[in-house]
């Protein structure tokens, strides 16, 4: 597409942006000369993100499989020699393109997005997008343990990115669209617009804002519905029927959540070690270290374990229909750790994603497996526990709460496993914290040596209220229906200078004791005091208040009233600017 | 100025949308493309795999094969096919779990499938669950068949049938052959097998009549003969059993037990003391012999060294039984006289009585005449 969308001098800004003269030198002429504002053709526009990144993830999914089949066979076994060297032959070839071709591809797709979100103003090079297509492609269809929807997301993200600049789109603009994009690659991905919308809002966004929401549903949707247009309806594995027979059964997947947070702190702890030290190595090794990583993954393969090379969808599948013994899914999850570790560590492009279902799945299964043995009477099915499993590493290792519920839920389409899900996700999210402060993502970001928000950090910090600033009002408190004279009697003993007036019928101001001392020398002693003061009256506060709203009015009053929302003449407390500074300065510290 | 004015004409957003709506539909056409071929290849590639698959079934290795259904579903997952052969193959494997839950899916997707609930009620069968047995059996009968609906319906009934008499669930095995032999169309084979089951379900008078519609479909049917023999035998008809079994015996003399059978029904009708058209002197006389030889049956099983009391009874049935026998034939004299309406009857009762406790001496050909004679009084003759 050409640049047609130039940006052109405004001849009569529209009325509503009088006032802004810089959005009137940055807009395009396309916005003003129609009727169509930004904001609709932003919308628009989403729509349209959303059937290319769909288009672009049914390539890129055909890609994989295409690459797979050519290179692994249609049904790879164990003990063959092409299951020990394609993956090694396809990390030396991967590894050739990311050092030579599309450096910008290694690393998670979700941070670059995040990172050309905050820092980049919406900009992913094209290049990006091609590189993470072709090189993941090898990478999934060669058998490293990775998943395709992280760079789907990058792929979606960088499509948007492309779009928006070839449209001249404002910067804020610019910078909404590579979530929007990234939320259609997701969501095209996963084959569930739900989960997307929530995944990028919570760990790529994170606010939930009017104005982008809509933009991110809508591509989501669009992308799915194009993938569904080709590929089918149907998830990415089939989902068996879902039991949970008895509340104790609750205990089990208590167990699971506890299980799959360790699993989840292993996996992330090996990341977190063996990254860093890897990079450092001489820059020679960098071709020989996602060879390496397929070579150990080959290996296992050749071993008996073909299940954990490559996203590993199908084995999903099979897991949750009991197609495989508890021993054999305990065994399958902990290979699965360590060949993706190996694949991740080694800057192999591909996702986290589909790994971490896969490992979730598999320590389900095992845990459902195991209570079926003892308690054959109260266990579900094993693709319940499985379907849980995934929920639980998603809350665990990618640290995305409501996600990893809702993910569970749409691909599911069945509520009633909620309750388990919310309780083992609850389980390991909180050990997973415990054990792995930093999540998984912020980690990433830091060893890369960029400074991204936390979201984590953002959702949890705590917000201060007025009422965690405010003092105690000061008595005695004023009353205008009250004279001057008996207003000099109630504060002679008081120890302060300003006192706090109550005003008829709601209202509140204030009065120095030496303005009421003068008041009696100038014989208005018998004059009440409402008629005596200026109209003008104190702002107020509320207790539940965000303590920053303080900040607008104390420079106005050296006191400002904290009243009751229930009746405004209740006084709860009052705060000054120091209150404030002092609570802020205690924060910090 | 030519330039300025496509410029100003591409700007507009009707145009840009219909652009972008036009880069779409290109695209939808080229993914299109490679996706059906994409398609096609998987399609080519599972139907590859599930032909290995049933070979190796049929090879009796299942592992292999379950891992070539497993690979075909991979990439053709839908295909009902591949899911059921899977299903099957688990489940002849052993894994019966598995089978089950991989079934129930299936089920769940397509619950009046009649190959699912076939599968899903054999494996209820290896479980000995009754009631799913018939539950997954009568969804399989009244289900939905891709190809020979008819026939694969039937065969269900059929297996069903069996499958309940294994369970020894007998009643139920009577009323599904009931169900099934009314369904039933004018086939000799399928009502010969009706019949068969029938005699297994000890519905005897069901038995016969099947019997009896092969013969009238076909007259040559000795299997049908020597079983409508074996029907009316074991209802106590001696007279029919008598004729089908002279025809079985015709057809195959070489048959020992259709000659021991054809046999004693000779015998049953020659000292029946009830049959029609006897006399007054003829029916007492074969009462009497009757009686007296199951008087000296009593008395050999009484002196006999075989007999053993049963364990776990305090008193030696016998005795009494003398003791009445003697009894008896001090009345014995009175047999025929106005007053002794019922005396036949009481002597016959006796008779089975001795008959029924000295079953631990071996009983020859005669005792189970008397047996018979005793408790089919008055059907001999049909």
């Amino acid at each position: 597409m050409s640049r047609f969308l130039r940006i052109a001098p405004e001849p009569s800004p529209a009325p509503d942006e009088s006032n802004n003269a810089a959005s009137v030198r940055t807009r395009p002429r396309f916005f003003a000369a129609a009727t169509l504002t930004e904001e609709r053709f932003f919308l628009i526009l989403a729509v349209f993100i959303g059937l290319f990144a769909g288009l672009a993830v049914v390539c890129f999914r055909l890609a994989i499989d295409w690459t797979r089949i050519g290179l692994l066979g249609p049904a790879p076994e164990p003990h063959t020699l092409r299951v020990l060297f394609v993956p090694v032959l396809g990390g030396l070839l991967v590894a050739v393109l990311v050092i030579h071709l599309f450096p910008a591809v290694r690393g998670s797709g979700v941070n670059q997005t995040k990172a050309a979100f905050y820092i980049f103003n919406g900009v992913i090079p094209l290049r990006t997008a091609i590189g993470k297509f072709i090189a993941a492609a090898i990478a999934i269809g060669s058998g490293q343990s990775l998943g395709p929807e992280d760079p789907s997301l990058q792929i979606g993200a960088t499509l948007a990115s492309y779009l928006g600049r070839r449209m001249n789109f404002s910067r804020e603009k610019l910078r909404l669209l590579a979530p929007v994009g990234a939320a259609a690659g997701l969501a095209a991905a996963f084959n569930a617009p739900i989960s997307a919308v929530l995944f990028v809002i919570e760990e790529v966004i994170g606010r939930w804002s009017a104005g982008i929401l809509g933009s991110v549903v809508l591509s989501a949707i669009s992308s799915v519905v194009v993938v569904r247009w080709f590929l089918g309806a149907q998830p990415l594995f089939r989902i068996p029927p879902l039991t949970v027979f008895h509340p104790t059964e609750l205990l089990a997947y208590a167990v699971l959540g506890i299980v799959g947070g360790f699993a989840a702190v292993i996996l992330a702890k090996a990341i977190a070690y063996l990254r860093p030290r890897l990079r450092d190595l001489p820059r020679w090794t960098q071709y020989l270290q996602p060879a390496l990583a397929g070579l150990v993954i080959g290996l296992i393969g050749y071993l008996g374990a073909p299940q954990v090379m490559g996203a590993g969808y199908e084995y999903i599948d099979q897991a949750m229909h009991d197609q495989f013994t508890w021993k054999v899914l305990a065994v399958l999850a902990g290979l699965k750790i360590l060949a993706t570790t190996l694949s991740f560590v080694t800057g192999t492009p591909g996702g986290m994603f589909a790994p971490t279902l896969f490992i979730g799945a598999m320590l389900g299964g095992a845990v459902g497996g195991i209570e079926r043995h003892f308690y054959p009477h109260l266990t579900g099915t094993t693709g319940t526990y499985a379907l849980v499993g995934m929920g639980v590493l998603f809350a665990g290792f990618l640290r995305v709460p409501m996600t990893s519920v809702f993910m569970v839920v749409e691909v599911s389409g069945d509520y009633s496993i909620i309750v388990p899900v919310i309780l083992a996700n609850a389980f390991a999210y909180v050990i997973s914290r415990s054990f792995q402060y930093i999540p998984i993502f912020d980690l990433l970001t830091r060893q890369d040596g960029l400074d991204l928000p936390s979201l984590e950090e953002l959702r949890e910090e705590t917000t201060l209220h007025i009422e965690d600033a405010m003092k105690p009002p000061p008595t005695p408190v004023l009353d205008s229906d009250e004279t001057v004279h008996d207003a000099a009697l109630q504060i002679q003993q008081a120890s302060f200078n300003l006192f706090l007036v109550r005003v008829r019928p709601s209202g509140w101001t204030s009065i120095t004791r030496d303005l009421l001392q003068r008041f009696v020398n100038e014989g208005k002693g018998e004059l009440t005091l409402g008629s005596l003061l200026p109209p003008q009256r104190l702002a107020y506060l509320h207790p539940d208040s965000p303590l920053e709203m303080a900040l607008r009015y104390v420079h106005q009053a050296p006191l400002v009233p904290v009243v009751c929302r229930a009746d405004l003449r209740q006084l709860e407390g009052v705060i000054s600017s120091e209150d404030v500074l002092a609570k802020y300065r205690m924060a910090v510290e | 100025m030519q330039e300025a004015t496509v410029k100003r004409v591409i700007e507009r957003p009707s145009v840009v949308i219909a652009i972008l709506t036009a880069i779409t539909l290109l695209g939808f056409l080229g993914v299109g493309r490679l996706t059906k071929r994409f398609q096609e290849q998987q399609r080519a590639l599972a139907r590859h795999l599930y032909q290995q698959g049933l070979a190796e079934q049929q090879a009796g290795k299942f592992d292999p094969a379950l891992e070539h259904f497993r690979a075909a579903l991979t990439y053709d997952r839908d295909n009902f096919q591949y899911q059921l052969s899977l299903a099957r193959a688990l489940r002849d494997s052993g894994r019966t779990d598995e089978a089950e839950t991989y079934l129930i899916s299936l089920w769940e997707r397509s619950p009046q499938n009649g190959a699912v609930n076939l599968a899903l009620g054999r494996l209820a069968v290896r479980r000995q669950e009754l009631d799913k047995v018939i539950q997954y059996y009568h969804n399989a009968i009244y289900g939905v068949w891709d190809a020979n609906p008819e026939q694969n319906r039937l065969n269900a009934w059929f297996e069903l049938a069996e499958v309940v008499l294994r369970l020894n669930a007998r009643p139920q095995a009577q009323a599904e052959l009931i169900a099934l032999s009314a369904s039933l169309p004018a086939d000799p084979q399928r009502r010969l097998r009706a019949a068969d089951l029938f005699i297994q379900a000890q519905d005897y008078e069901h038995a016969l009549t099947e019997y009896r519609r092969v013969l009238q479909l076909d007259r040559t049917n000795t299997v049908a003969a020597a079983g409508a023999a074996q029907a009316a035998f074991k209802l106590g008809r001696y007279r029919t059993a008598a004729r089908y079994l002279e025809a079985a015996a015709k057809a195959d003399p070489h048959d020992a037990q259709i000659a021991q059978m054809l046999q004693i029904s000779n015998l049953v009708l020659e000292q029946d003391p009830f049959s029609r058209d006897l006399s007054t002197e003829e029916r007492q006389r074969r009462i009497r012999i009757i009686f007296d030889e199951a008087g000296q049956r009593l008395d050999a099983c009484m002196n006999s060294k075989e007999r053993q009391m049963t364990p776990g009874t305090q008193v030696d049935p016998l005795p009494p039984l003398k003791a009445q026998w003697v009894q008896m034939r001090r009345r014995l004299i009175r047999l025929g006289h106005a007053g002794e309406s019922g005396l036949a009857d009481q002597v016959m009762d006796l008779v089975l009585q001795i008959e029924q406790q000295t079953t631990a001496c071996t009983p020859t050909t005669q005792d189970q005449v008397l047996l018979l004679l005793a408790e089919n009084r008055g059907a001999v003759e049909q």
